[in-house]
């Protein structure tokens, strides 16, 4: 297989804020990859400086052979974007926003309206082609921004967080629409902060925290690094609770590692079941409730933690 | 090519998205044309000024003067008494009032001048008019008379009247025969305005099409610049660079949709100066269409320049709107450039909107040819050439 | 009414925060003022009130005889020497030409033989033809052109005067015998040279102005400075307006309705906002041009009753501007609209008086008519009695649109739509 996307050392700097500090990964032809981190990590510096709208600080990407850097007309003919925030004309309607992108991307006549409609289909907007554009709800919004992506059929399309705010309707059309993109032999480099999007959709998923990748690989390739380890979640009743037990545990042999986030305690054993009796009794011993357990295999929010000591969604 | 079509297609949707955006293109500079240009006069309604006149005095030369002043073709006569012309004076209701005092008659001549009362209200350019066409109308009455008195003092040097009655006759001769010479004398006056072998006739309401079509196309030229602050609040401008569109096409396309719609609203408003307003515009079309073209692409470059200035929507459009109605002010556009201090005049040297204004006038004041705008065209289209390249260079997308 | 006080200082916060607002509401008003002052002459260094002067003038003396000198004499006259700048030239051609690079306001070409179709014609039986000066005008400058024009008519009508004078005196002398025929040139010469030298205009205006005995001297800015002022005001209580629906728009007006904030106190303060914004801007337009141009506005007490109802009245156009748009932005549009067309109906660009009568009527509609009128009043030295009549039509208009607004805003619901 060949490569579509090749980032070498990326770097963006915004004065003194480092926002990117040397990210390499590359893109399989025909995979999903995603780029997993928290808010402000550097997923959109990233993805704006392969879609040619900064200039990196220093290294560069080749994508589909260009570089981002030299050719960005080039590679702009390769790429689709779908913007994380809405790109489009509200005044227009859904056919006109798209006849308008269409052209902007090189395509006309016949093949553009051949090509809008079917668009409308997969977007599934084909009855509302001719209203305007702010008359529609959040999600068909969306789905007309994703449609501009689609247009001239690239090779690689890129989505950054399409899925924020939406309700879980939108959602799962949006994340099945991406498969099936896929399964037509588009390549997608999709960024999230959520797991699970991730873990669905993608075959390899690069984490990123604070401008570096901290991780890289398929997803059993990934949660090995946190070995057969297991997630066990408990839910107390207050703040204080979580954090008393947290303390309490932290003398517990065979725990590896424990963090808390509100109203729960999160440990990384290697036995969940047998963590869990002990963990009991040391709420017992300081009067803390445990309201509800939870046990996890390992996943990439594991990996996170495991990596960074911190929960993806802080 | 196609692609700046496209932008420009575009924009134009957006523009005329909201309807209220026709007050602007079309309703609102007609309205000002109409009536800065004095409105319609239709025959049948008298447009003159109207004059308040007191006659205290009865005689007949205070008749002679109130018939003169009646067929002058500035003011209408409204004779009332004192206290009547008075309060409506003070209240605002007439712009000047003309008093003829008791004893406003030939016989007093002798002791001196006659003297009129003319009050104006202040600051009011009908007030003035009504001055100038009492003093003419006072200048001819008075004109038979003082050669009468004359002719009466070159008798009485050469031999003294008999009585005062025969004084008064010969000065009827005299007064008689003056009236009589003054009316047959010849126009020794020809105003000429232009040197077209077909004559312009000169209409103040020119100086308001012209002006008027200037101002409301200037502004949203202007406001191009509102369409970059827009473009970027959306994301779209962001998005257009994920594109395989380059930034000077983008900015091209944009000025190409503006200018056509300024094209579009120029023709209407030229349209209207010639079918309602029964101007001459239409005697050199190419002449105009290079003047229009190279107006509208110059306003189009200097609003391109000002939208890598502004941040937001609401600041173009308060600039535009302030610099488009200054610019139209110190152009020329609203008042004739004649009445600004001459450092001034030579100042608006620098603003698109005085050159335009000039060429406009050259063309339908003048009558002027191709050869009669080439300055103004080529300044406006030098205009138009820095702002752009300044627009280009300065252009970030966010 | 604490509540109304908070939410209204709020919006007058935020009002003068929005450099985009300020643009319009303040630098607007002054910077227009300034060129409306310069056009009337008010800058005009040395102070000629006319704004006229210096009028560039070509002169073309191809008569060569005594009224085609003294015609030109007229021009380079030192009487007219600062309202004209007169040159000379030989060339007819020439001299249009530089009217129509439009280097002069006027050309005065006196063509040969002007002298001689008056003066011969005075002695002999039939007149010769007339021979007329051209005045070749230019049409962009019609205000400098018509002075020209008047300077010339004026000349002609005195050389009339002496022909006419010495004809009719000749005339009259052989009819009544005095003289004999053959005396009659000698005399006509004599006679028309005496009169054409004395020439005072028979009936003297004496001009008033203002009804007061003594009006202070009117000045133009005093016109100018209210115009604007009023007319940018439309700009501030129709933004004022947009406010009201961009917070219902962002959610920050449902969010003040939830609150323990009753729906008359919400709406009473941003009406307050807006009022207050209104007379915020006034009050420092005047301050600013009264320091700036040392513009005096009047009796200080009745300037400031006049300020509160003329705003009190054009915030009750914002309102209805507010209640009949759909969103933010209609306002803005409809606003501006609004503003534009008061400007003109209500005299801010020409005075009112220059318009045709139907334009009158329908100005009263306007608060800015009846405010420019009543700040005309005052700087013409009139007290608050005065201007009564204004300050109570405005305060009606207020009140009549308070209500329409209200009725539309309470048909409509204010959150819902």
């Amino acid at each position: 297989m060949t490569a579509i996307l090749e980032a070498r050392n990326l770097v963006k700097h915004y004065g003194d804020v480092k926002a990117v500090q040397g990210i390499s990964f590359h893109i399989e032809d025909g995979e999903i990859f995603s780029l997993l981190g928290p808010n402000g990590a550097g997923k959109s510096t990233t993805i704006s400086m392969l879609s040619t709208l900064y200039a990196p600080t220093s290294g560069d990407a080749l994508v589909g052979g260009h570089s981002i850097t030299r050719q960005p007309m080039q590679v702009r003919a390769v790429i689709g974007v779908v913007p994380q925030d809405l790109a489009l004309y509200e005044d227009l309607t859904a056919h006109e926003n798209l006849n308008f992108w269409g052209q902007m991307y090189g395509m006309s006549g016949q093949s553009l309206r051949r090509r809008i409609a079917e668009v409308l289909d997969q977007i599934g907007l084909a009855d509302k082609a001719t209203k305007a554009v702010k008359t529609f709800s959040g999600g068909m919004k969306r789905r007309v921004n994703i449609g501009v992506g689609l247009l001239h059929k690239p090779r690689l399309l890129f989505m950054d967080e399409p899925t924020v705010g939406i309700d879980p309707q939108s959602r799962r059309a949006i994340l099945d629409m991406v498969k099936d993109l896929n399964r037509q032999g588009m390549s997608v480099l999709y960024t999230t902060h959520y797991m699970e999007e991730a873990a669905e959709l993608s075959n390899r998923v690069g984490i990123i925290d604070h401008g570096r990748m901290i991780a890289l690989g398929t997803q059993p390739e990934l949660t090995q690094q946190v070995g057969q380890d297991e997630t066990l979640r408990l839910h107390v009743a207050a703040e204080a609770d979580a954090a008393a037990l947290a303390d309490a545990l932290r003398a517990v042999p065979g725990i590896k590692q424990i963090s808390t986030t509100d109203h729960e305690v999160v440990l990384i054993v290697p036995e969940a079941e047998e963590a869990l009796a002990s963990a009991v009794g040391h709420a017992n011993a300081i009067g803390v409730k445990i309201r509800s357990v939870d046990i996890q295999e390992p996943n990439l929010e594991a990996v996170f933690l495991h990596l960074t000591g911190r929960a993806l969604r802080d | 090519m196609r692609k700046i079509l496209a932008i420009a297609w575009k924009d134009g949707l957006i523009r005329f998205a909201s309807r209220s955006e026709l007050l602007f293109f079309i309703i609102l500079p007609l309205v000002f044309t109409f009536i800065l240009g004095g409105g319609f006069n239709p025959g049948d309604v008298d447009a003159r000024i109207r004059l308040l006149v007191v006659d205290e005095a009865g005689t007949p030369l205070a008749a002679e003067l109130r018939t003169a002043l009646e067929r002058s073709d500035a003011v209408r006569v409204d004779l009332l008494p004192r206290a009547e012309a008075e309060a409506q004076f003070d209240d605002r209701n007439a712009a000047a009032l003309l008093i003829i005092p008791a004893g406003f008659d030939t016989a007093a001549l002798t002791t001196g001048a006659l003297e009129l009362e003319l009050r104006q209200q202040p600051n009011n350019l009908n007030a003035q008019a009504a001055e100038r066409a009492v003093l003419a109308v006072a200048g001819r009455v008075g004109q038979s008379l003082a050669v009468a008195e004359a002719s009466v003092a070159e008798a009485e040097r050469r031999q003294p009247f008999a009585s005062a009655g025969a004084r008064a006759d010969y000065f009827d001769a005299a007064r008689q025969q003056a009236a009589t010479l003054f009316a047959e004398a010849p126009d020794r006056l020809a105003v000429r305005r232009a040197l077209t072998a077909d004559p312009v006739d000169y209409d103040p309401a020119a100086n308001s099409s012209a002006g008027q079509l200037i101002t409301w196309v200037f502004i949203p030229l202007l406001g191009l610049s509102g369409l970059y602050a827009f473009e970027r609040q959306q994301g779209t401008l962001r998005r257009l660079l994920t594109t395989p569109t380059e930034k000077a096409t983008f900015l091209l396309g944009s000025i190409t949709g503006q200018v056509a719609v300024a094209l579009v609203q120029m023709t209407l408003l030229i349209g209207f100066g010639t079918w309602v307003m029964g101007l001459s515009w239409g005697r050199e079309p190419v002449a105009l269409a290079v003047l229009l073209v190279a107006f509208a692409l110059a306003a189009a470059a200097l609003g391109t320049t000002l939208g890598t200035f502004v941040k937001t929507e609401g600041q173009a459009s308060g600039l535009s709107m302030l610099l488009g109605m200054a610019m139209a002010l110190l152009g020329g556009c609203w008042y004739p450039i004649e009445l600004f201090p001459e450092a001034v005049r030579t100042a608006t040297k620098v603003l698109p909107t005085a050159w335009a204004m000039q060429g406009l006038l050259d063309l339908v004041l003048r009558g002027q040819a191709v050869s009669g705008i080439l300055l103004e065209a080529g300044v406006l289209a030098g205009f138009a050439v820095v702002f752009f390249t300044l627009g280009v260079w300065r252009f970030r997308y966010e | 009414m604490l509540k109304i006080l908070i939410i209204g200082f709020k919006d007058v916060t935020l009002a003068f925060r929005d450099r985009a607002a300020l643009l319009l509401m303040l630098a607007a008003p002054l910077v227009l003022t300034i060129g409306l002052g310069l056009v009337t002459g008010r800058f005009a260094v040395g102070g000629s009130a006319g704004g006229i002067s210096a009028i560039p003038v070509v002169v073309v003396d191809q008569d060569g005889g005594q009224l085609g000198q003294a015609l030109v004499d007229t021009f380079t006259s030192s009487d007219l020497d600062e309202l004209l700048e007169t040159t000379t030239s030989a060339d007819p051609a020439a001299a249009r030409q530089r009217v129509d690079d439009d280097q002069v306001a006027a050309a005065v070409i006196i063509p040969a033989g002007f002298t001689d179709s008056i003066l011969s014609g005075a002695e002999a039986s039939a007149p010769a033809a007339t021979v007329q000066v051209e005045l070749y005008a230019n049409p962009t400058r019609p205000t400098s052109a018509g002075v020209v024009q008047a300077v010339v008519d004026e000349f002609l009508s005195r050389v009339e005067i002496g022909r006419v004078g010495g004809q009719v005196s000749v005339t009259q002398l052989l009819t009544s015998g005095l003289i004999q025929p053959q005396e009659a040139a000698a005399a006509g010469r004599e006679i028309g040279q005496r009169q054409a030298a004395a020439s005072a205009p028979v009936i003297q205006l004496r001009r008033a102005t203002g009804t007061a005995a003594p009006a202070p001297a009117f000045d133009a800015l005093a016109y100018i400075a209210p115009g604007m002022a009023l007319m940018f005001l439309m700009y501030t209580v129709s933004n004022g307006g947009r406010t009201l629906l961009a917070e219902r728009a962002q959610g920050t007006l449902p969010r003040l309705l939830v609150s323990p904030t009753a729906t008359a106190q919400v709406l009473g303060g941003k009406v307050f906002g807006i009022y207050l914004t209104g007379v915020a801007q006034m009050a420092i337009l005047i301050g600013g041009s009264a320091v700036m141009f040392n513009l005096r506005w009047g009796d200080p007490l009745a300037v400031g009753a006049l300020v509160l109802a003329a705003v009190a009245g054009a915030t009750g156009w914002g309102l209805l501007i507010t209640a009949v748009a759909k969103s933010p932005s209609q306002v803005a549009s409809l606003g501006s609209a609004v503003m534009l067309t008061f400007g003109i109906l209500g005299g801010s660009f020409i005075s009112l008086s220059n318009l045709p009568g139907w334009v009158q009527v329908i100005s009263r509609i306007t608060p800015n008519a009846w405010g420019l009128e009543a700040f005309t009043t005052l700087a013409l030295g009139g007290r608050l009695a005065d201007i009564a009549v204004p300050i109570g039509a405005l305060l009606a208009m207020a009140v009549v649109l308070f209500g329409a607004a209200a009725a539309l805003f309470n048909r409509q619901g204010l959150v819902q739509r």
